[in-house]
């Protein structure tokens, strides 16, 4: 059990720079999610963290000691990949006691390790069988067991749940939580997908080209982002950017769950505390319980989610009104948010005057 | 009609298939049915199809006709030490081809592949001379060495091991197991097809090899299969052609027999350097 | 005091820190030598067994030595090759080297090409056609050599006692020098045209049967479908098995050897064979030397020609 240091931590590839000076603290015992878009460098950094690639600049620390020489084997973490990496040649039990065995642990060790590691993640009956003759299911979690045995400080795990099917994946990310709840140890999760991210992590990394966009606990992450790249990135739909009213230099931005959609023919009468746009519905995505409506509006396309009594239908003319609370204001040039939204828009609106 | 027309060409077609079935096989079997036969029956013309009694003792004269015991045991020290020390200097130089980024990469692969090209007939002067300079001609040891290295070894072997996914080696990494230790445990193993492969072409070839052998090898104690199989021609004065074909079944038959058995794999190692 | 303890800290922790440093270098430039010493065992093989001896081929071939006496060695120039050049009989052997190559390249591919495009099939008889056609390949020349001989026996041969079967009459196969040559590329022929089948048929396996379909949905008659699409489409492997066959084909000295000792009267001599006689029979190591030399070049060219087509790929893939 440790904590995991990124001290000003780069990576170059052919001279272009593609982990920007990383600064970050992965506390003891977290669960930790890198997360951003592909090419993010959450991967890269990642591996840097395992040793498998070098970083060009910085210092890596895990559980004070810098690392940045040690190879992949004597860093003591374990790794989770995302096609799980088993070795196909051998047998469930050989691939579980590989690590093992390369550390110096006798034959009887392995055997009482393995047999132990195999009853918690339900492999014991497949010790025998061949990597070729399990199951996706049971395949990650060989992977996971070969991860556990060596009872490693930190956990990395790149994207391990991407090749399963929707179900199971459900069903592994209960697992991982419930596993990290177990074992303590330090967890560190790359993901592209934001859903995993906010599901599992405890703290969310989220990365844009090569830098850190946020650092935050998940629901502070939705509900405070720091900056448009980040309203945008979680949550789905995505948040609804408009142009600020009166500043050219400033954007608004706006969850979907957090506007009204009502027919144009019910009169509408502007709102001290509220937005108000026109506009008509282009198209409609009915999920269940919910209905998404995409609005064509004088300020440009939005996306309004509600629930799905009452629907309305494509092509109809209608008024999106957002309250003012629910208003995010960012930095048209930076993408940095500007203030609390309540006040930022209050202070716009008592200045200019929206209505 | 149609219908009619069709099995007349079928039959036309089974027809010829046997015939060239009959061609490459036929001189095999008569081979075989040559070397039960007696001194008479072969030289009698028309000849006759089927042995009048089945002669086995031609076996017998065959084999004690020379040192075979010797020529077999040298053919296998030789086609075996070959394929050990083949795979024991093919093996790190594939992986290195395969998963190294070294400076001057391409130029080493590439003398590889020159080596892949041109055949030993070409240099086997210089090499007797190297031979007789270190006092190596007539051993074992002139049979084995000049094939230590095989370049279609690597190339295979190479090909075979830039499959590996790169996850596989960086879990071994994180395992703790050592370069050497990935190579022989991890890579060796998941690339056993080709390795049975090239086994199978490498043993075959050197087992079957007369050129090598008679150019270094000039005494009965070190001579492989192939050429004492060729004296028996010489000392029967290329007439007692029963035993002569008694004789070259013993090189024949291990070969037809493994061919029987690993069809697809010894057709894929010999047809495989086209690709 | 509490000053003197830092210090000595200091100087241990630094200490301690110049030592990593020093282990981190040698790791460093271990991990840079170690691919070089993985492909070592394979190159110094290569070195001292393959490329030494080109080079050294080419040093002999301007001296006049023989394998009698190495020590007696003697730089002689051209003399080798001019003398080789002059030679009637080495002219001689260099025609029939490239009569039996071309007529051997000729007729194992065009054979093979024609057999790979009937026997390409799925059934398991046609697979069983592909073995029995294959089979004499993984044989050893020196049986193949003497089955032939029997086969060719003009007295009691199996070959002629067809021949008459059928109401002909014999053949003289070996025994003279008319036919001598030919019986040699039969047997060449016989025992490689299956390798040359199977690779003509891994190459026709390996086009996309779409573009099968999108022809005969064209209407493109068989022919044109054969010249338009297989052909081209097969035209790496045809140029694979055309160099491949050229190279072996040179190198014919096995069935020589055992069959016609390059008889009767040297018209089966040929280039390797002549090489042997010349260098491990007449003691003529210079003489040896220049023609493997002339060898060498010839299958150097064809060498560098096909690394040059691989580069370019004659390919429409």
């Amino acid at each position: 059990m440790a904590k995991v240091v990124l001290k000003q931590v780069t990576k170059e590839f052919n001279g272009q720079q593609v982990v920007k000076g990383l600064d970050l603290v992965i506390p003891d015992g977290s669960f930790t999610v890198l997360v951003g878009p592909s090419g993010c460098g959450k991967s890269t950094t990642l591996r840097m963290i395992a040793g498998l690639e070098q970083a060009t600049g910085g210092e890596i620390l895990i559980g004070e000691q810098p690392v940045n020489d040690l190879p992949p084997g004597k860093r003591d973490v374990a790794m989770v990949f995302q096609n799980y990496a088993l070795y196909p040649t051998m047998s469930v039990y050989d691939n579980i006691s590989y690590g093992l065995r390369n550390r110096g642990y006798s034959k009887k060790e392995c055997q009482v390790l393995v047999e132990e590691i195999a009853e918690v993640v339900g492999l014991a009956p497949y010790l025998k069988r061949k990597p070729s003759q399990l199951s996706g299911g049971q395949r990650q979690r060989v992977a996971l067991a070969r991860a556990m045995v060596k009872k490693p400080q930190v956990f990395l795990m790149d994207e391990p749940l991407s090749n399963l099917d929707a179900k199971l994946r459900n069903q592994m990310r209960v697992e991982l939580t419930s596993l990290h709840k177990q074992l303590g140890s330090t967890f560190i999760y790359v993901t592209h997908d934001q859903v995993e991210a906010m599901t599992m992590g405890d703290q969310i990394v989220v990365m844009n080209e090569g830098q850190i966009m946020q650092v935050a606990a998940p629901m502070d992450l939705y509900q405070e982002p720091d900056n448009l790249f980040v309203a945008q990135f979680i949550g789905s739909p995505a948040m609804n950017i408009v142009p600020a009213a009166e500043r050219e230099d400033q954007v608004w931005g706006f969850r979907p769950e957090k506007a009204l959609l009502r027919h144009a023919g019910v009169s509408s009468v502007g709102h001290a505390d509220a937005m108000d746009m026109h506009g008509h519905i282009v198209s409609r995505e009915i999920l269940g319980s919910d209905t998404l409506y995409h609005v064509e509006t004088d300020k440009g396309r939005v996306v309004v989610k509600t629930d799905t009594e009452s629907l309305l239908d494509a092509g109809s003319a209608v008024h999106v009104t957002v309250p003012l609370s629910s208003i995010y204001v960012f930095d048209r040039a930076t993408g940095k948010r500007i203030a609390r939204a309540e006040n930022g828009v209050r202070q716009q609106i008592l200045a200019g005057g929206v209505v | 009609m149609r219908q009619a027309g069709l099995t007349a060409w079928k039959t036309v077609e089974w027809l010829l298939l046997a015939a060239v079935g009959l061609i490459f096989v036929f001189p095999f079997l008569w081979m075989f049915l040559t070397a039960f036969k007696t001194m008479p029956e072969v030289y009698q013309f028309p000849p006759t199809w089927w042995p009048e009694s089945w002669q086995f003792q031609n076996f017998e004269i065959a084999w004690s006709s020379g040192p075979f015991l010797t020529y077999v045991w040298n053919s296998f020290l030789v086609a075996a030490g070959i394929l050990v020390l083949q795979l024991l200097t093919g093996v790190p130089a594939a992986y290195a081809f395969a998963r190294y980024r070294f400076r001057g990469r391409e130029a080493l692969f590439g003398l590889t592949l020159i080596a892949l090209m041109i055949p030993a007939q070409v240099i086997f002067l210089p090499v007797y001379v190297e031979m007789s300079h270190w006092g190596l001609v007539n051993t074992l040891w002139a049979l084995i060495l000049p094939y230590g290295a095989s370049a279609f070894g690597i190339f295979l072997l190479r090909q075979s091991f830039m499959q590996v996914p790169d996850e596989v080696i960086e879990a071994a990494r994180l395992d703790n197991a050592s370069e050497w230790k990935i190579m022989w445990t991890i890579m060796v193993p998941m690339a056993k097809p080709v390795l049975v492969t090239f086994g199978l072409f490498s043993f075959i070839y050197h087992w079957n090899d007369y050129f090598w052998p008679l150019i270094m090898t000039n005494s009965n104690e070190v001579r492989t299969l192939p050429i004492g199989i060729s004296m028996l021609k010489a000392a029967e004065g290329g007439k007692l052609w029963n035993v002569i074909m008694a004789g070259n079944m013993i090189l024949v038959l291990p070969i037809l027999a493994i061919f029987f058995f690993a069809q697809r794999h010894i057709i894929s190692a010999f047809v495989y350097q086209s690709k | 005091m509490r000053k003197a303890a830092a210090a000595h800290e200091m100087t241990a922790s630094g200490h301690a820190l110049g030592r990593t440093e020093a282990t981190k270098a040698r790791l460093n430039l271990f991990e840079t030598i170690r691919p070089y010493l993985y492909v070592t065992p394979a190159l110094a093989f290569f070195g001292v067994f393959f490329f030494f001896p080109i080079a050294y081929v080419i040093y002999l071939s301007f001296h006049d030595w023989s394998l009698l006496n190495l020590d007696e060695i003697e730089w002689v120039g051209l003399a080798n090759f001019t003398a080789l050049f002059e030679d009637a009989d080495f002219r001689q052997v260099l025609g029939t080297t490239l009569i039996y190559t071309l007529s051997t390249v000729a007729l194992g591919i065009g054979i093979a090409f024609f057999l790979a495009l009937w026997l390409n099939r799925k059934a398991k008889i046609f697979g069983l056609v592909q073995a029995a056609v294959f089979s004499p390949h993984i044989i050893s020349l020196v049986s193949v050599a003497m089955l032939w001989m029997w086969l060719m026996d003009p007295q009691y041969g199996l070959l002629n006692a067809l021949l008459e079967f059928i109401g002909l009459p014999g053949y003289t196969w070996l025994s003279d020098t008319k036919s001598a040559l030919l019986s040699l590329i039969i047997v060449s022929v016989w025992k490689g045209v299956g390798y040359n089948t199977l690779v003509f048929i891994a190459g026709l396996q390996s086009i996309p049967r779409d573009i099968y379909e999108a022809a005969s949905l064209d209407r493109s008659p068989w022919w044109r479908t054969l010249t338009r699409i297989t052909i081209p489409m097969l035209s790496p492997t045809l140029f694979f098995l055309l160099v491949i066959n050229t190279i072996s084909s040179f190198q014919v000295f096995d069935t020589i050897y055992i069959m016609t000792q390059g008889g009767p009267v040297n018209s089966t001599n040929m280039l390797v064979f002549y090489i042997y006689e010349q260098g491990m029979d007449f003691y003529n190591g210079g003489i040896a030397s220049a023609a493997s030399v002339i060898l060498l070049g010839i299958v150097g060219l064809l060498t560098l020609l096909h690394f040059r087509v691989m580069e370019k790929r004659v390919h429409y893939r």
